[in-house]
């Protein structure tokens, strides 16, 4: 029996086959091509992180902020709250020995809304069981890969008030 | 004109093989590492420090351009073969 040969195909019946197994048909060229594309939008990811705080300015304020008056959170409570101009949440805490604490509310691992513990004396995560020390923020355990950002609090005539902490640059 | 590529090229036949599978897994290890970098460089910027963000940039691009060099040596068995048809039809029709 004898075949003829099949016609040579054009360019576009080659990128766009009839035949669906050979349209699906991912060869290894592809492939390594689309390696490569990741690739390239990794390079791109990381463009993105060191342009990202010259296009968006983190929000930061300038001088102190009252947030509440030092009766209104009792010993091992917590006070939810905002700076004015951003949206970010922040909760103060009195910690048993009677001094407070402001921390964002966001975890560092996937930014879930944490809550201050005061049995153990430790801010929880809820979501994936992170924990973090009360007293300065820094991880205790879990999967968080940072300490909470803080605001540093003052108190004056029985009123408390928090201010941006000072940046260390390290650039 | 030199027959050593192809004589190469019939004495090996599975050399593409290996050449195509050298290339994937040198591009699989540039992703690994430039993910590793990214998700460092993020982890720093977000903490504050600065100092990571622009070396992990410059490092992921070049990263990304050797893996783009990289693909000019990828085998196109097929390609080859047509442009073999092609040069064996010219000379036949001279």
């Amino acid at each position: 029996m004898s075949s003829t040969p099949l016609p040579p195909r054009s360019p576009a019946e080659t990128d766009f086959p009839i035949d669906r197994a050979e349209a699906e048909h991912v060869t290894r060229r592809e492939f390594a091509k689309f390696l490569c594309l990741l690739s390239g939008g990794m390079a791109v990811g990381s463009g993105w992180v060191a342009v990202k705080d010259k296009i968006f300015p983190p929000f930061t304020f300038e001088g102190e902020r009252f947030v509440c008056n030092v009766e209104d959170v009792v010993f091992g409570a917590t006070h939810p709250f905002t700076i004015q101009g951003s949206r970010t949440p922040f909760i103060l805490i009195r910690l048993n020995d009677g001094s407070f604490r402001a921390y964002e509310q966001k975890c560092t691992h996937l930014a879930c809304a944490v809550y201050y513990s005061p049995d153990k004396n430790k801010i929880e995560c809820p979501c994936h069981h992170g924990y973090f020390d009360a007293n300065d923020g820094k991880v205790l355990a879990g999967p968080p890969p940072r300490p909470l950002p803080h605001l540093e609090v003052s108190v004056r005539d029985g009123k408390v008030f928090v201010r941006e902490p000072e940046r260390k640059e390290r650039t | 004109m030199s027959n050593f590529r192809e004589a190469q090229r019939q004495a090996h036949p599975t050399k593409t093989n290996t050449l195509s599978l050298g290339i994937i897994c040198v591009l699989i290890l540039v992703l690994v590492m430039q993910v590793w970098l990214l998700t460092a460089a993020l982890n720093e910027s977000l903490d504050g420090n600065n100092a990571v963000k622009w070396p992990a940039f410059i490092a992921s691009s070049v990263l990304f351009l050797a893996g783009a060099a990289l693909l000019r040596y990828l085998p196109d068995p097929i390609r080859h073969a047509r442009r073999v048809r092609k040069h064996e039809e010219a000379s036949r029709r001279l």
